[in-house]
């Protein structure tokens, strides 16, 4: 493993009339080299605090930092071969651009005219050429957020640290930003730790996405996996969207479930886990694991709520008093169900995942 | 986004508070820097604040024999002495009380008109209504007997009012009031501009929206929103009116004053004790007051004043309340510039009250005599600001951006030694420094020491061995004959310079070491450099130009001999900078010792710390009353940029130092500059802190116009001040230009933060 975080707990002293805080709590994390991860949660989970004490600004209170075989623990941010892109992006206002991504090279005392094809090479890859003599504040946001991303580069740092760098750009260029971000840390094949509260940018960007939660961990898993098998509610409902139904388990035939939910009996298929006949188990069933149809299906329900939203048709349908969220995807279907219609509602039997109550 | 973790609370880990707190100066220990700056501040602070401060506390209570003693406590309550003290003590408190109303009254109008009412000639008016800010303390109390008094232009000349004893005249409460107003009446003026700017007009929008009338709108909204800013000038007032020396003594006429007690107490009996009691019962009021200031009055705040004015202003409409308030404001605008007028009229006129014809007769003698007091003045000043500057920005920096233990306690203090009347750390500065205790010394030199041998040596009996035989070597060095020491202690720093060059083969560091050597060394060559100038200045005519030259000699010995004690704490941190990271552990222990060694010398040769009649006291003085004005400069410039660009260039491999050097200081120049020009306003126009450090060999201008007065030179008195109002605006004006000039549109200068 290149970069290692073993046990990590960060505990803040208390300070000013604010009591004790435990930001992270035994984190353990294994990071590949030339992979990706994202760390993604609520605000206050403790991705921030996590990637910092990666950074070196925040010391951790116990555990330890392993990068490439060597503790770094006690190494302040200077000698640690990283380098940062910040949410503010931190652009040196008094220095013009070329300046700003040539400084930590000037720090490493590199000769002058190596630093210049490190600087205008590195403006290539983020597709500024001729920007180099502009001052910060002439670019736009966009720009700016390429400028930290090149000045980071630059250093060809063990690992790249990113804290939201994509939050204070508007929705159509972090989209472009993303696929770009992406690109060149593959091009580059550069370590990089991620963090982010936006769970679409963690899927499309990551290698593997960690989920924290109040100072833990939650999951550690690719994309797929994290959507397919989320292990707790939480994941499940802070990546996509899910429904939750408490179900009772009949039989458990190798990876076929017999549950009863929702006043009936269903067999789901695919399911990963082992579960003992009648214990209590919630089902995940994301919207679009659902069929609404006039007949036909299992469940009966009534529609709630009906909303087109143009791609898909949005139903809030009421089973046995729980409303459960589904969606239509058929771009057949030209009129939506009315609010109080009677109708059948069937489930992707293959999708749905069963969690053992907690 | 930053982890918000405050919602997370974990039962407390095992780690006790001790631990943690050994493991957070192991911390800091990584960062070389945040401890120079901490230890650098932290001694500078030690000494020059809380020391003087304690000793000027405690005098009180002792009496000339060393034994406890309430004397002059006692006097209080006492029926022979108690009338009189008592009646001072009302007095005291009385004038604060009016001084602070008036002054917040007539803030409220300037700032009011600046604001709302759309002065014309607002950039003017602005101006001026700083002027009192950074003129000598007694300037207008002066101007004002000139204009008022018995003989008066004013009241004898134009009204003919002949005085007669019972007469109610320019001296006493009222008088003293008055210009207390005027001199103080700007640091309310700026602190309720900058609230109204920044009071969000939709607030008063909304209120009008919801049926409220214009009186009950600013009864129910616009005042409760400024109530703070109020109360914070309102308190501010009175603790600069109660800190005043310059203006009781000038026109305070029968009335006796705290501050001016303290001043008699000392200049009139030379009672130290009786001076400190005295200061006790003046800075109890004080302190009240600036602790309700900081903790109170500070939290209770609805406005920010740290952010930007809000975008657009309210505007008066009524056109009779504008007027009103522009007139008023016009008035004592014409009035201020009268005052400044008359002194600068004063300066000229052959004998006031009797013979107004202009002359220069007055300005011959004050540059030529009081070339000496001028050029004193303006040659401490211009050193010490500098210093001041830098340590403020130091102290801002870690007050901003660092997290550690006692940072509230070094905020606190960088503050106090401004914030408490100048008697009082006069009076300590005298108490501490004529014949200080040797644990000072030895506190600081330990401190020092134990700093420089963890830096220095690798391990631990390394570390030892610096320690002890650093020390030992030292203490052998004070017994030699001064003259050798000095020889031998610049030797050291050659020897080391030389032997570092040969064996690391670099330059800059070695030639720095050189550098210091040399400068160690011609300690011994000042006096030898100075006596040719001196003779020179002999062989020229007696006036302005041989003064001046005499007064060049001396300056230079200033530069060239610094107070041991103090160039060693500077060579202690040299030594840090300059020697840690050696490789070879003999190099590493042989020089480490050798460069301990020196630092010790200094610090315990002759009775160290034995500053009284010399230049350093005086600028040390300096210092600690213009250190609040650039942290708070350096604390506004810090809290406007984002912690992440000093962490961007920390990740791309800069260390603190280097950071410091290349982003931040950069960042903040602006608020730098202002620092270094308020600090030499401060400097220039002091006079409560350092009435009691003058000697006969540094004379300082506002001493100077003192004891002009008091022999009845009046016009030279006038002249000095003159003087010292020209220097200071012509400082303004250069920052201004160069601010303007160098960092257009990057971030300006708000000069509100000075005072």
């Amino acid at each position: 493993m290149y970069l290692t975080l073993e046990n990590i707990t960060k505990v803040f002293p208390p300070r000013g009339g604010v009591s004790e805080v435990t930001a992270v709590q035994n984190v353990n994390l294994e990071i590949k080299k030339g992979e990706l991860v994202t760390l993604l949660g609520p605000s206050g989970c403790g991705k921030t605090t996590t990637l910092r004490m990666i950074a070196g600004f925040e010391f951790p209170t116990t555990g330890k930092i392993i990068l490439d075989g060597e503790e770094i623990n006690s190494l302040p941010p200077h000698k640690r071969d990283m380098s940062m892109v910040f949410q503010s992006y931190a652009i040196f206002p008094h220095l013009n651009i070329s300046e700003n991504i040539a400084y930590g090279l000037n720090v490493k005392r590199l000769p002058k005219s190596e630093i210049e094809k490190k600087v205008n090479r590195v403006l290539e890859l983020v597709h500024l050429e001729g920007y180099g003599h502009r001052a910060p504040t002439q670019l736009s946001g966009g720009q700016q957020q390429r400028v930290a991303l090149a000045r980071a580069l630059v250093m060809e740092p063990k690992v790249l640290l990113m804290d939201e760098p994509l939050s204070n750009l508007d929705a159509k260029l972090r989209e472009e930003m993303r696929t770009e971000i992406r690109r060149i840390q593959k091009e580059l094949n550069i370590t990089s730790v991620y963090v982010t509260h936006d769970q679409i940018e963690a899927m499309t960007l990551s290698d593997r996405i960690v989920v924290m939660n109040e100072g833990v961990i939650e999951q550690i898993g690719t994309p797929v996996e994290m959507y397919r098998y989320p292990k707790s509610r939480f994941v499940a409902n802070f990546i996509g969207r899910a429904n939750f139904v408490s179900a009772v388990v009949q039989k458990q035939h190798d990876r076929n479930l017999t549950v009863k939910a929702l006043g009936e009996v269903i067999t789901l298929k695919n399911i990963k886990g082992e579960f003992v006949a009648d214990s209590q188990v919630t089902l995940i069933i994301r919207p679009e694991m659902t069929r609404i149809k006039k007949s036909g299906e299992l469940f009966k329900g009534t529609i709630r709520r009906a909303v087109f939203l143009g791609d898909v048709i949005e139903y809030d349908v009421e089973i046995l008093g729980q409303t459960i969220t589904g969606i239509e995807t058929d771009p057949h279907v030209m009129d939506l169900f009315p609010e109080g219609e009677q109708v059948t509602v069937g489930f992707a039997e293959g999708c749905i995942q069963a969690l053992p109550v907690e | 986004m930053q982890a918000n973790p405050s919602n997370l609370v974990y039962p407390a880990s095992n780690a006790s508070g001790i631990k943690r707190r050994i493991r957070e100066f192991a911390l800091i220990g990584r960062d070389p820097v945040l401890f120079i700056g901490l230890l650098l501040s932290g001694i500078f602070i030690f000494i020059f604040v809380v020391f003087p401060l304690y000793r000027s506390m405690i005098g009180g209570f002792i009496s000339k024999e060393g034994a406890f003693d309430l004397t002059y406590f006692g006097r209080y309550f006492d029926a022979y002495y108690g009338p009189a003290l008592r009646r001072a003590f009302t007095d005291t408190m009385l004038m604060g009380l009016l001084t602070a109303t008036a002054g917040t009254i007539v803030g409220f109008i300037f700032a009011y008109a600046v604001v709302r009412c759309q002065i014309p000639g607002k950039k003017i008016v602005h101006w001026l209504a700083l002027v009192p800010t950074v003129s000598p303390p007694f300037a207008l109390a002066l101007s004002m007997i000139l204009l008022f008094g018995r003989s008066g232009l004013i009241t004898h000349e134009l009204l003919g009012i002949e005085f007669v004893k019972g007469m109610n005249d320019i001296y006493g409460l009222d008088g003293l009031v008055i210009v207390q107003t005027i001199t103080f009446f700007s640091v309310s003026y700026l602190m309720l501009k900058a609230m109204l700017e920044r009071l969000n007009p939709a607030m008063e929008e909304a209120a009008a929206s919801l049926g409220a009338g214009r009186f009950y709108l600013f009864r129910t909204i616009t005042l409760p929103l400024l109530i703070p800013g109020i109360a914070g000038s309102f308190l501010l007032l009175f603790v600069e009116s109660l800190a005043d020396l310059g203006n009781p003594l000038f026109i305070a006429g029968n009335k006796t004053v705290l501050s001016a007690q303290i001043y008699l107490a000392v200049i009139g009996e030379y009672n130290y004790q009786k001076a400190s009691a005295l200061s006790l019962v003046l800075i109890i009021p004080t302190l009240v007051i600036f602790l309700i200031q900081r903790y109170y009055v500070n939290r209770r705040t609805y406005i920010s004043v740290t952010g930007k004015p809000a975008g657009s202003q309210i505007r008066e409409k009524d056109p009779i309340i504008r007027w009103v308030v522009n007139i008023i404001t016009y008035q004592i605008i014409a009035f201020i510039i009268l005052l400044y007028a008359t002194i600068i009229y004063g300066s000229f006129s052959s004998a006031w009250g009797v013979d107004f014809t202009p002359t220069l007769k007055h300005w011959s003698m004050t540059l030529t005599r009081g070339v000496e007091a001028i050029l004193d003045t303006t040659f401490l000043s211009v050193l010490a600001t500098p210093v001041a500057a830098l340590l403020g920005m130091v102290i801002a920096w870690l007050v901003v951006r660092k997290k550690f233990t006692g940072k509230d306690a070094l905020d606190f203090a960088s503050n106090l030694g401004g914030a408490v009347p100048g008697t009082i750390l006069g009076i300590g500065f005298v108490m501490a420094f004529n014949k200080p205790p040797l644990a000072l010394a030895i506190v600081i030199y330990a401190l020092l020491a134990l700093f420089y041998a963890q830096v220095i040596g690798k391990r631990g009996y390394e570390r030892i061995i610096i320690l002890v035989v650093g020390t030992a070597i030292g203490v052998t060095l004070t017994k030699l004959e001064p003259r050798t020491m000095y020889f031998t202690l610049g030797g050291i720093y050659l020897a080391i310079a030389v032997v570092l060059m040969i064996s690391q083969r670099k330059f800059a560091k070695p030639l720095a070491i050189a550098i210091i050597g040399i400068y160690v060394m011609s300690t011994n060559w000042a006096t030898m450099l100075t006596k040719p100038i001196a003779a020179f200045s002999r062989s020229i005519e007696r006036g302005f130009w041989s003064n001046a030259t005499v007064q060049f000699a001396d300056h230079i010995k200033v530069i060239l001999q610094p107070t041991p004690a103090l160039l060693a704490i500077v060579l202690a941190f040299a030594g840090v900078v300059l020697l840690q990271g050696l490789s070879g552990k003999a190099l590493r222990v042989g020089i480490g010792v050798l460069g301990l060694a020196v630092p010790c010398a200094l610090s315990f040769v002759d009775v160290p710390f034995a500053m009284v009649g010399g230049a350093y006291i005086i600028m040390a003085a300096f210092i600690v009353r213009s250190l609040p004005a650039s942290v708070r400069s350096g604390v506004a410039a810090l809290q406007q940029i984002d912690p992440s660009i000093e962490e961007a260039s920390n990740i791309l491999g800069a260390d603190a130092q280097y950071t410091f050097r290349k982003v931040t200081i950069p960042l903040i120049l602006p608020a730098l500059l202002a620092g270094l020009i308020f600090s030499f306003t401060r400097h220039m126009t002091s006079l409560s802190a350092i009435i009691f450090l003058v000697s006969a060999k540094w004379r300082i201008v506002t001493a100077s116009i003192l004891s002009e007065w008091e022999q009845g030179g009046v016009s030279i008195a006038a002249a000095y001040s003159t003087v010292i109002i020209v220097f200071v605006l012509v400082a303004i004006f250069v920052l201004n230009l160069l601010v303007n000039r160098m960092f257009k549109g990057r971030g300006s200068v708000d000069m509100s933060q000075g005072f």
